[in-house]
């Protein structure tokens, strides 16, 4: 359950500067890193700014949701939910210049999967990467399951996310039992989880409950359908008496959608800009430590630590355009 | 038993369960019959690895896996060289380290290893360490003489009781005859009516079989099985008397930052279960019904709603 969750322990936070703090902070560290470490060309031109990074990391994330939308078989919500859910705590604590993106959001999409219990196998998961071919496919794998532990790591093995699809159906079925006034709240459906799919591209999962996420998209819905819930909360949460408790919902209803308004996708041109600097940020400088992978366990004499000064980007990301 | 046949004959292995396999030092086997035929033609090459053999080193198989057998060869072998004790050395540490240098060589030499270098090693070892060889070697035989010493003090002692036992059931036995016997000879010689006789008889046989029970019950217990001696009064300490507070049951409480949840059981009664997937036969006959996954739902829904923001 939410209330004794990790989520709600160590991933909610409680207002928007946190979060941009903790991403600045990641950004100021790679930087830091990055100039210290006195590579050739290395300067504060060529390193990307946060709020580069954030339009990338948009960008990238649109991607992942396009990703599992396309995916066969077909994914469910959770999952969904779950896969952008880990997406955006990873890069809350790391560089998107250090990790490549494109790398993550597949990570993130197969370990979602297993989490969820939604059994797909590796090999039928980049069999959904139409672009390659199987050796392209098969490279693609190898990276998946080369990070997959360094995402758990950074998700301080922290793998339940609560997302608010249940919490929209528990709500249905108490609006249907307990609240007569709302004649049909089936028709609601569709527009709750419009407004839920894109309440997952925005920070509303680390800020609030899922709960009052779900809430907020039945009352918004509601209220665009020219429908009145007030009562609902009055009357069927007991919050008649509560007015400090129904004044704290109507304040967090009222941030959700603010984050929702103000969330826009990002410009064509400007991801363009900034996608070559991040190439040219991999290419030059990332050197592949990830590369002491344990291939089951050898021999210990034999510990292969070969330093792979090879890119990273064996299949790019043209590869997972019309997916 | 049989998840493997002689490599030369194959067939006679499964066909003769009684047959025996051998092993010899390269830790291949042939099973008897395969022995015998190899030596007789006068060649003595082992038929999987060509290694030339005598027909003295091979001994009945006693693992399912040859090459046990074959390290079991090696470890004596080695340890007949390499036998120090644990008090030889002066800490742990080294005598750990003389253990995994033994360990080295046994496996080296099992898996044809650097067989040259190791045999190098143990006749440098056993050079220079000749007389702490010698000086274990008779610790080790006195050790075994004493062990088996008490080997045999143990079996006569079985002996002594089970011819013990023989005589005790001979005698009963004989006892019981006689006083057959005595019933016939008085039913032939006596005045009085043979039913008097015969239930005399009767009794007499009964006395016999509790004398024989009470024999049989005067193994005298000296003492305890724990070793304390019986008819010895052990003061106990006074047992200090422990006060303790009486547990209380108290119902958890979690606090789910929402409105109160209804309980499983009234979910039927209240409504819920009406706008809930009815559960198929197939899933009842599993034990799912509606109200699990409804009850489910609505905790989700109501949790954390309430929560506190900064």
């Amino acid at each position: 359950m939410f209330h004794i969750s990790s989520q709600k322990k160590y991933w909610t936070f409680d207002n928007e500067e946190s979060l941009e703090q903790l991403r600045y902070e990641a950004n100021q560290k790679y930087r830091n890193k990055m100039l210290a470490s006195g590579k050739p060309g290395v300067s504060d031109a060529v390193l990307l700014e946060a709020h580069e990074e954030n339009v990338l990391f948009r960008h990238y994330e649109k991607r992942l949701l396009d990703f599992c939308n396309a995916f066969k078989p077909v994914m469910p919500k959770s999952v969904v939910g779950t896969a952008i859910m880990y997406f955006r705590r990873f890069y809350l604590n790391n560089s998107l210049m250090e990790y490549h993106p494109r790398t993550i959001m597949l990570i993130c999409a197969y370990l979602s999967c297993k989490v969820d219990e939604f059994n797909v196998s590796s090999t039928q998961f980049v069999g959904n990467l139409v672009q390659e071919s199987a050796a392209g496919q098969e490279r693609a794998l190898e990276q998946i399951l080369e990070y997959e532990l360094l995402l758990i790591q950074q998700l301080n093995f922290h793998l339940v996310v609560h997302t608010p699809y249940r919490p929209m159906e528990g709500l249905l079925i108490d609006i249907k039992t307990r609240y007569p006034l709302l004649e049909n709240p089936e028709s609601l459906r569709k527009s709750v989880d419009d407004f839920l799919t894109r309440v997952t591209l925005t920070d509303s999962g680390l800020l609030f409950p899922p709960s009052q996420i779900a809430m907020t998209a039945i009352l918004n819905s509601a209220s665009r359908a020219g429908l009145s819930m007030e009562s609902y909360l009055t009357e069927c949460m007991g919050l008649k008496e509560d007015k400090e408790t129904l004044l704290k919902m109507y304040d967090a209803m009222r941030r959700i959608k603010s984050l929702m308004k103000k969330y826009e996708l990002p410009k064509p041109d400007e991801v363009n800009a900034y996608k070559v600097k991040l190439e040219r940020v991999h290419a030059d400088f990332v050197t592949n430590s990830n590369t002491k992978r344990k291939r089951g366990y050898e021999d210990d004499d034999h510990v292969a630590k070969e330093p792979r000064m090879t890119e990273e980007e064996e299949w790019t990301d043209e590869d997972l355009d019309d997916l | 038993m049989d998840d493997q046949g002689c490599p030369r004959c194959k067939t006679t292995k499964y066909r003769n369960p009684s047959l025996k396999l051998m092993v010899n030092v390269c830790g291949h086997t042939l099973c008897e019959s395969c022995v015998d035929m190899l030596f007789v033609r006068g060649s003595g090459n082992c038929v999987q690895c060509d290694t030339p053999l005598r027909k003295s080193n091979f001994r009945v198989q006693l693992f399912e896996d040859p090459a046990v057998d074959k390290e079991v060869e090696i470890r004596k072998k080695v340890l007949k060289i390499y036998n120090k004790r644990d008090f030889d050395f002066s800490n742990l540490r080294e005598y750990n380290d003389y253990l995994e240098r033994v360990e080295e060589i046994v496996y080296n030499l099992t898996n044809n290893l650097e067989v040259e270098g190791t045999k190098q090693i143990m006749e440098a070892y056993q050079r220079e360490n000749r007389d702490i060889i010698q000086k274990n070697k008779a610790k080790l035989t006195r050790e075994q003489e004493e062990l088996e010493e008490l080997l045999l003090l143990e079996q006569q002692g079985n002996e002594q009781r089970r011819l013990e036992t023989l005589q005790e059931e001979q005698r009963q036995l004989q006892a019981k005859r006689k006083s057959k016997q005595a019933l016939l000879d008085e039913l032939e010689r006596s005045h009085v009516p043979a039913t008097i006789l015969l239930a005399q008889h009767k009794d007499r046989a009964a006395q016999l079989e509790t004398q024989i029970e009470k024999q049989k019950q005067v193994v005298k217990t000296t003492i305890f099985s724990t070793g304390i001696p019986m008819g010895q009064t052990v003061s106990l300490l006074t047992v200090t008397r422990l006060e303790e507070v009486l547990y209380h049951y108290q119902p958890i409480h979690i606090h789910t930052y929402g409105p109160p949840v209804p309980e499983l059981e009234q979910l039927g009664r209240l409504g819920y279960l009406n706008h809930v997937r009815t559960a198929q036969p197939q899933d009842m006959a599993g034990g799912y019904n509606s109200g699990l996954a409804c009850h489910r739902a609505i905790q989700d829904a109501f949790s954390g709603l309430f929560h506190p923001l900064g």
